[in-house]
């Protein structure tokens, strides 16, 4: 155990004090200032060109009103602050009615002078920057009407968001007059209520019932995602890291003087268990900063701490099942190429939990949600997740999944171990999956 | 198992192995798939002897010797290394340095040294001292904090060297331990090799050099195809194969004694050149005499390079032999 725990202890040190690891500390934190500082950057960059739209009203009611609402929009809602401070954040709306005469309305016969098609090209002349036909029975309810919009950019959603706004606006103004509603029962009428969320009522033992807490919609969602996001990342800078160690090492030659001194067993457990200490290191690190900034913003309550207990834990089996599984492909392999054809299907079984995490947190007791978080490999992300949604799973599910897991990391490191002892001397070409399950089987 | 022992030497320091045979081999064999590496070997290596291993490449020296390590396990057949019959583990009492080395590149020398003797079982103060010891001894005390890759090929060499006797071993393995060192590097560590052994360190080195086999070792160890072709020292070796050599200088050429009657072989030693004769050496002698002047004629055995390529080296067939003794004899009326 003594060499065990040098070779750890060396994997370790190489580690945390190198510029990697370094940069894997700041990279979190980087890309989400990042994010932020951007964010922050480009918000005034906004494209302020006047946002020039021909209106085709069939209905003939509609266009002043739109007009109207144009202006109140180049006038008030394009700026933002008082004062000195006042800018403007948003394009002009420039709007010009054209008379629906002459607009087709068969798509097969050719008509040279359709309004529809001047106006296309008048859009990709750059006149224009959109154009909108307004049918004429958009105000008969169930009618087959539509407003049709066209443009060239359909990424740009300001304009048409603005224009639905206002028809429709509109159109419910003239309905509810229609119908004899005065303008304040149609604002009571489409008053929404608000749903808001709570978990179960608290019984207490001595019979007492406590009151059900109210729950933090966005918390709810983003401690099972960001946990399985920053398992994901984890893994994914650990156990590669691995790989390249274990493969450098057959590459420079060192592996054979190294078992010289130490067992194959002993060098891969060694290697594993630094590995291991790193990922713990670095995870440490950001659970750290998440509890710190849980009680900073006051919502310390809905991350209980058993839960930073479920995470390591986990953390841990997937460190050791997928450490393990790279190690071994290290040892078998002599060069890079070959080591990323086998790696393939084990990032697989590494990425199957964040394809399921979407069911997963919409439906967290489903039997899928169930079934393939009891699946060893997929575990530790996706049982993390679940116990991270109130009210988690049941008992038993939590147990069996721990014993599975548990089970299948030590078959993991039993099977690497196997492979690791063959493969860290052989040289050539790289064994197929089939070969490297008879070393497995090997005596 | 027979024992067989070595002169004591100065100052033992393992004085409780002399009774053993340090390494011993018991039939057997190792297979590489279809090919078989090793077969059937058996091998004793006594204790504080220096045991050589030679043989052509592809030959099984180096599965012997990782069979020996425990790196690899033998199909069949018990290797018992300093007593202990068990496979399982890896021995803080040998050490090794394989013939395809490697350092780690990013590593200073010490740390790596460092790193080396506690696997070996050493205390970190213990390394501390041994690491500035040998770096003195190998004049590399500059180069302590020095990452191992900006040393000179030489240099890495001697810190291979160093890492593997760094643990004070009383059996220390060496694959080819002075392929690629120049003259003076090579006598600094055969000195080493040479005091380690004075101390009661056994050591079994294998290589291609057979003048270096036959100055240094007390034994000679030949693999040939997996089979164990010689065994012995190197008087037992030699006197296997007679006195059927002659060392000659003489004015005369190479092809003058290849197209006579009963040399079987010549190999061009530079100075001189060694004839492998079946025959009367006198009538030899006669022969060349009449032809060319000589100026060396010694009757001797067989040098361990000649024996070396008399096993390997490529078969004479009947058709390439030179004429026999009788047939010289006949030419020039000498009697046989």
């Amino acid at each position: 155990m003594k060499k065990v725990l040098t070779v750890a202890r060396a994997e370790y040190l190489i580690a945390v004090t190198s510029k990697a690891f370094l940069l894997g500390v700041a990279m979190m934190p980087l890309f989400g200032g990042g994010a932020v500082l951007v964010q922050h950057l480009t918000k005034d960059q906004v494209d302020l060109t006047p946002r020039k739209i021909a209106i085709v009203d069939q209905t003939g009611k509609l266009f002043d009103v739109i007009k109207d609402q144009a202006e109140v929009h180049n006038q008030v809602e394009i700026f933002a602050g008082d004062g000195d401070q006042r800018r403007q954040t948003q394009a002009e709306f420039i709007v010009e009615s054209v008379e629906s005469a002459g607009l087709g309305k068969s798509q097969e016969s050719p008509q040279p002078d359709r309004i529809d098609s001047l106006l296309s090209k008048r859009v990709e002349q750059g006149e224009l920057f959109a154009f909108a036909i307004i049918d004429e029975g958009v105000f008969t309810p169930g009618a087959d009407a539509a407003v049709r919009y066209h443009s060239q950019t359909p990424s740009y959603m300001s304009l048409s968001n603005w224009l639905r706004q206002v028809i429709n606006a509109e159109i419910q103004r003239v309905r509810s007059e229609q119908l004899g509603l005065s303008p304040e029962s149609v604002v009571a009428l489409s008053m929404p209520t608000p749903i808001r969320h709570f978990g179960l009522v608290q019984h207490a033992e001595d019979g007492t019932i406590g009151e059900a807490r109210e729950e933090n919609r966005i918390i709810t969602f983003a401690v099972p995602f960001g946990g399985l996001m920053l398992m994901f990342m984890m893994v994914m800078s650990v156990a590669p890291t691995m790989l390249n160690n274990v493969l450098e090492e057959k590459m420079q030659k060192i592996s054979e003087f190294l078992v010289s001194s130490i067992s194959p067993f002993q060098l891969m457990l060694g290697k594993l268990l630094g590995a291991v200490g790193v990922g713990l290191t670095l995870s440490t690190i950001y659970l750290g900063a998440a509890f710190g900034l849980t009680h900073y913003f006051e919502i310390a309550e809905s991350v209980p701490l058993s839960l930073y207990a479920w995470f390591v834990f986990f953390l841990l089996m997937a460190l050791v099942i997928f450490g393990s599984i790279f190690s071994a492909i290290g040892a078998a392999c002599s060069e890079i190429r070959d080591a990323q054809s086998l790696m393939t299907p084990i990032m697989l079984l590494i990425v199957i939990p964040m394809m399921c995490i979407g069911p997963v947190l919409d439906s967290p007791s489903s039997v899928f949600s169930r079934l393939i978080s009891l699946f060893p490999p997929a575990t530790p992300m996706l049982m993390f997740a679940r116990i991270a949604i109130p009210p988690g799973p049941a008992i038993w599910e939590v147990v069996l999944a721990s014993v599975l897991v548990i089970l299948f990391a030590l078959a993991s490191v039993w099977a690497a171990g196997k492979i690791f002892r063959v493969g860290i001397l052989s040289q050539g070409q790289a064994p197929s999956l089939a070969k490297l399950v008879g070393w497995v089987f090997a005596k | 198992m027979s024992c067989r022992f070595v002169p004591v030497r100065d100052s033992l320091i393992y004085p409780e192995l002399l009774v053993l045979n340090v390494v011993s081999l018991s039939n057997v064999a190792k297979s590489y798939g279809k090919h078989l590496a090793v077969a059937d070997l058996s091998l004793s290596v006594p204790a504080a002897s220096l045991y050589g291993f030679i043989g052509p490449n592809g030959s099984g020296k180096t599965t012997t010797i990782r069979m020996i390590m425990r790196i690899i396990h033998p199909d069949r057949g018990e290797i018992e290394v300093l007593g202990n019959r068990s496979a399982a583990a890896a021995n803080d009492d040998v050490g090794y340095l394989p013939e395809e080395r490697g350092l780690y590149k990013k590593f200073s020398v010490r740390r790596m040294l460092t790193y080396y003797a506690t696997l070996k079982g050493m205390t970190r103060r213990d390394a501390s001292d041994a690491i500035t010891h040998w770096l003195d001894r190998f004049e590399l005390t500059h180069w302590t904090s020095k990452k191992v890759e900006t040393l000179s090929k030489g240099m890495t060499q001697k810190v291979q060297f160093i890492a593997s006797i760094i643990a004070r071993p009383k059996l220390l393995i060496l694959d080819e331990p002075f392929s690629g060192l120049d003259p003076v590097n090579t006598e600094a560590i055969r000195e080493t090799i040479l005091e380690l052994q004075n101390q009661g360190t056994t050591i079994i080195f294998s290589t291609h050099d057979m003048s270096v086999a036959e100055k240094m070792c007390d034994f000679i160890f030949m693999i040939y195809k997996g089979e164990k072709v010689l065994d012995g020292t190197l008087d037992e070796v030699q006197a296997r194969y007679g006195q059927d050599t002659i060392k000659l200088r003489w004015d005369g050429s190479t092809e003058d004694l290849k197209a006579t009657a009963g040399i079987n072989r010549v190999i061009n030693m530079g100075a001189y050149q060694e004839l492998q004769y079946s025959g009367d050496p006198q009538v030899l002698l006669q022969s060349l005499v009449a032809r060319e002047s000589v100026q060396h004629f010694e009757i001797s055995h067989p040098s361990l390079h000649d024996i070396f390529i008399r096993i390997a080296g490529p078969k004479l067939n009947a058709d390439d032999r030179a004429p026999q003794a009788a047939d010289i004899a006949t030419a020039t009326g000498v009697a046989s």
